[in-house]
């Protein structure tokens, strides 16, 4: 979500909306509002940047209030301005146009800068896909403006700058340079994009920082924007937004001629044949020609029922194909008035094995006297100990590793209960992960159960007699083999075998050592045993 | 009847008749004044007959407590300070402390030492106090009571001594039956026997219920309403690649939601077996994003972020209509950890296939899942989610919360069905878990599901209902 703040009063206003009437079409549009104090903070789906700005909310609002209906139609004139377009290896795509006649003030300004700050997070990639550039027209002394690579102890006065700079100062002593400077820099050919005029005034580095020089103010009248880019795909969809809800705001749009490889028209509408009855069937309603018409109207799209098409308007990027205006009608229709189609379920499911010998054994554990516990997957390193999966950014030295045995989990959770009433007999089954080659990820999960118990005396016998008991039920017969284990004392340790000698787990006292490291001061005897290496026993 | 302690009591004195309380409380290692009150509990129910005698005791205050291990300070002052030299007094003032007074003033009084211009020279070389025996074994006919009670260090007080006569001869314990077993049952000794009673109306001690864990019940409920409903469970596993965590699921390898903050990355790189798969994705991407897809990129390891990489996989696994199936797991994301977030967390995710399944069935399905855990009310807002169109997300209507979000849903895009090779059409749904345990179990903070406090899941009641 993204969330843009306006003006409360103004926006309600131009909208001509009371607060909960809002609030309401807001909902249908896939956005939330909130006031806050003379604010209005409203939350907009990352998918309709359209929104951004309030002409945006007025145009759709309109729509879904039938004030006005079908798709807004920008004209765009012509104007004497041209863009030169030379090779920059980083950031090859750049694009212009000028919106003529905005009435600036403080809080339209804001706003506008806002929305150009929206796109560049969202559609931008923070700057690094698209930036915008926008400029006071009546600032710029040539008809003609270039975009090419400069090097970098070219000089300009950036924007909230007194002085002349070099390129590679404003990269390296501004906020916007240190933050922006290393996305198109071409360390080469010691070069930065910019956009200058015709005679080398530079209007801006993009996608740093744009000139003082051609700054806007609320007393400019007619703007020049550029978009520079790495996708000219999005250039162009991020061109055509902003001039869009400029437009819907009273700008008058005017082309600038572009020489460039790639041949460019802003404001582009595309034509998308309509397949009805794939659309009818997605939803799953019943609807006529005529009434998808009037719900795409509302939607401020036109349908023409001859061709089964619409033109999907220019700002719109978040259409691509069937569904997507599927969701549109559904929109306009009101997901409130779609009557969800009764459930009916014809036969039971199925829970996967591992489920189900997790409940049995899970019984046989409670019956065993053992308290199930819950503990995290997620643990320190220091709690482990031989093969396990290390967290590469983790964001607490508690939790940057994958456990690899509940074994270390549940020490740490018998250190923190010794002075809760005795004895502690607890259990878990859980998942650990573990390496495994045969896998795509080169790891696997397996499900483990750990019986534990901490008490005055803990010994062997008494962890193996339950563990014993618990396998007989499964129908399994289990061996004792001696083995040396890190967790369990010499003589006092040993491997759980089944079947053809194979080991499923291991139980024994734990050393001293390690109820050391763990704070314990407590005897402790536990079992781990692989329920995932049971399961291919006995089912 | 009588209690343990009585009985106790009686037994004692039925060996040898009569006794005094002081003893009593010794032999049997009683406190005395719970001697006194069983005393009086005996004399009412007829069994014994007490005379009530008052005698005088000595008792050591706190000082003389200290006194008596460490020695009075006139001692102390020849024995440690002075060992037969002449100190300066500052020095001894120094050394003493508070004690300096008293030593100076007791010393003199016992004409131990002099003082004379600013030095102090003892008159003895060795010095035992004959109180000190008196104050270590306080003994009323002791000369030296009134000297050490003028000190502050000894005090005078009563205790009231009864002298005990049993009256009526109660069996002993040893004919009394304390534990049943087998052996007197089958040598049937227990007959004409009385069994000693026991205090049935106090409370036990600690009993180790074991129980389930209330989180885990909550999680298998889930389970059993997704089953029941007839969906499939799947299982699929915590290390996932970006390949099905990410890319199938239509989301462009730019997108805001894979950046590195968002995941935990795992050293190394993932192998998707199925390379029509992969040209399937890179084709999908390349197609309807408008980018250069890379497949380094999609090989990437993670701890998965959301179960819809189980959907992902179920779906790779190129199901046949009609298919529904459900996962619930663990899911890691990166967060700051409070009453509300957790690293590690639990989602739903919901799948199903059919020729013509649509949103009006979507929303049918989570609606009925909703009802089947009891919440009646639902209402639908459009949402955005990369992998499915439409897009809703679904509110319940929750007590006095009122609309709670539960699930976001959708049907699955079509893109994805091409790339996996899946005829008919999908409704998709995810929803989080821990949000609705803590209001179902009524826990108020996420990490009390996962509490390490054993006493908190012991104390905790099961529940009754669901």
């Amino acid at each position: 979500m993204v969330t843009i703040n306006l003006n409360r009063e103004r926006l309600l206003k131009k909208l001509n909306l009371r607060e909960d009437e809002l609030e309401d079409l807001l909902f249908n549009l896939k956005s939330e509002s909130k006031v806050s104090g003379d604010s209005i903070e409203i939350e907009v789906n990352a998918d309709r940047p359209d929104l951004f700005s309030s002409d945006g909310l007025k145009r759709a609002i309109d729509g879904l209030k039938e004030r006005a209906v079908g798709e807004p139609k920008y004209p765009v004139f012509e104007s004497d301005y041209e863009l030169k377009v030379e090779e920059v290896r980083k950031r090859p795509y750049a694009i212009a146009a000028i919106v003529k006649e905005i009435k600036l003030d403080e809080e339209y300004l804001k706003e506008i800068i806002q929305l150009q700050e929206k796109l560049h997070a969202t559609i931008g990639r923070k700057r690094k896909k698209v930036a915008i550039g926008i400029h006071d027209l009546g600032k710029i002394t040539s008809k003609t403006i270039v975009y090419k690579e400069v090097p970098l102890d070219y000089k300009f006065v950036p924007l909230g700058e007194r002085r002349l700079l070099e390129v590679k100062e404003v990269l390296q002593s501004t906020n916007q340079g240190k933050e922006y400077g290393n996305i198109s820099i071409d360390q080469d050919r010691g070069t930065m994009p910019a956009i200058m005029e015709e005679n080398g005034n530079v209007m801006s580095i993009p996608p740093v920082i744009n000139s003082e020089h051609t700054r806007i103010t609320q007393k400019s009248k007619d703007l020049f924007i550029d978009v520079t880019g790495t996708s000219l795909h999005a250039v162009l969809q991020t061109i055509n937004i902003l001039i869009s809800n400029l437009a819907e705001g009273g700008g008058k749009i005017y082309s600038v001629k572009i020489h460039s490889r790639d041949r460019i028209d802003i404001m582009k509408r595309e034509e998308l044949v309509i397949d009805k009855l794939r659309v009818q069937k997605v939803l799953g309603l019943r609807l006529d020609e005529k009434e998808i018409q009037h719900l795409l109207a509302k939607d401020r799209i036109d349908y023409f029922l001859e061709s089964s098409s619409i033109i999907i308007p220019p700002y719109r990027v978040d259409i691509i194909r069937d569904e997507d205006i599927a969701e549109d009608i559904a929109m306009m229709y009101g997901y409130s008035k779609i009557e969800p189609q009764r459930f009916v379920s014809y036969k039971l499911g199925t829970y996967d094995n591992i489920t189900l010998i997790e409940r049995t054994i899970k019984e046989l554990s409670i019956g065993a006297g053992f308290q199930e516990v819950f503990t995290y997957v997620l643990t320190k390193k220091d709690n482990l100990i031989g093969d396990y999966v290390v967290i590469e950014n983790p964001i607490s030295d508690e939790y940057n590793a994958v456990r690899n045995s509940l074994i270390p989990v549940i020490l740490d959770f018998l250190s923190k209960n010794q002075h809760s009433r005795f004895p502690v007999k607890i259990f878990e089954s859980g998942d650990i992960v573990v390496r495994n080659k045969d896998n795509e990820t080169g790891y696997k999960n397996e499900r483990m159960l750990t019986i534990a118990l901490m008490d005055s005396k803990a010994g062997y016998e008494e962890i193996q007699s339950p563990l014993h008991q618990i396998l007989l039920n499964l129908s399994i017969q289990p061996k004792y083999s001696s083995k040396e284990s890190p967790y369990f004392i010499k003589g006092r340790s040993a491997s759980v075998i089944i079947g053809n000698n194979e080991e499923i787990g291991s139980l024994g006292e734990i050393r001293p050592e390690l109820l050391k490291k763990f704070d314990i001061k407590y005897p402790v005897a536990i079992a781990e045993i692989s329920l995932n290496k049971i399961l291919t026993h006995v089912y | 009847m009588l209690s343990e302690k009585e009985r106790n009591i009686v037994d004692y004195l039925s060996s040898r008749g009569q006794a005094t309380s002081d003893q009593i409380s010794k032999d049997l290692g009683m406190d005395y004044s719970s001697v006194l009150s069983l005393l009086e509990l005996l004399k009412s129910k007829g069994i014994v007959d007490i005379e009530v005698n008052e005698e005088e005791e000595v008792e050591l205050t706190e000082e003389g407590k200290e006194r008596a291990t460490k020695g009075l300070p006139e001692e102390v002052l020849i024995n440690e300070i002075l060992k037969g030299k002449e100190v300066k007094i500052n020095d001894v003032k120094d050394k003493m402390g508070e004690d300096f007074k008293i030593a100076i003033t007791w010393g003199k009084k016992k004409n131990l030492i002099e003082v004379e211009g600013g030095v102090v020279k003892p008159k003895v070389e060795h010095y035992v106090s004959p109180e000190l025996e008196t104050l270590r074994n306080p003994n009323p006919n002791s000369p030296f009571i009134d000297v050490l009670v003028k000190r502050g260090l000894l005090k005078k007080g009563k205790k009231v001594i009864a002298k005990v006569t049993l009256l009526k001869p109660i069996a002993s314990q040893t004919e009394m039956i304390t534990t049943l077993t087998h052996d007197i049952l089958v040598n049937e000794s227990w007959k004409n026997k009385e069994f000693r009673p026991f205090n049935v109306e106090a409370f036990p001690p600690f009993f180790p219920l074991a129980k389930k864990h209330f989180f885990k019940e909550f999680l298998d409920k889930l389970k059993d309403v997704m089953v029941g409903l007839g969906f499939k469970e799947i299982v699929t596993d915590y290390i996932e690649i970006e390949f099905y965590n990410f890319d199938l699921l239509f989301q462009p390898q730019d997108h805001p939601a894979r950046e590195i903050h968002d995941s935990f990355s795992i050293k190394g790189n993932g192998n998707v077996k199925d390379s029509n798969l992969i040209s399937n994705v890179k084709e999908m991407h390349e197609k309807w994003w408008k980018y250069t897809w890379n497949p380094d990129i999609s090989k990437r390891l993670l701890l998965r972020s959301h179960t819809t990489a189980t959907t992902a996989r179920t779906l790779a696994s190129g199901p046949t209509p009609p298919f529904r199936s459900f996962t619930i797991g663990k899911v890691f994301r990166p967060d700051a950890i409070d009453a509300t977030h957790i690293l590690e967390f639990h989602q739903l995710d919901g799948l199903i296939i059919e020729e013509d399944f649509s949103f009006k069935d979507l929303l049918g399905v989570l609606k009925e899942i909703f009802a089947r855990i009891g919440i009646e009310k639902v209402k639908f807002k459009p949402a955005y989610f990369p992998f499915t169109e439409p897009s809703v997300e679904a509110y319940g209507l929750i007590g006095k919360l009122g609309w709670v979000e539960l699930s976001g849903a959708g049907m699955l895009r079509p893109e994805i069905l091409e790339a996996v090779r899946v005829k008919g059409r999908a409704g998709a749904w995810g929803l989080g878990i821990e949000r609705l345990a803590m209001l179902y179990t009524g826990t108020d903070d996420v990490r009390k599901l996962y509490s390490y406090d054993i006493e908190y899941l012991r104390d905790r009641k099961v529940s009754l209902r669901w």
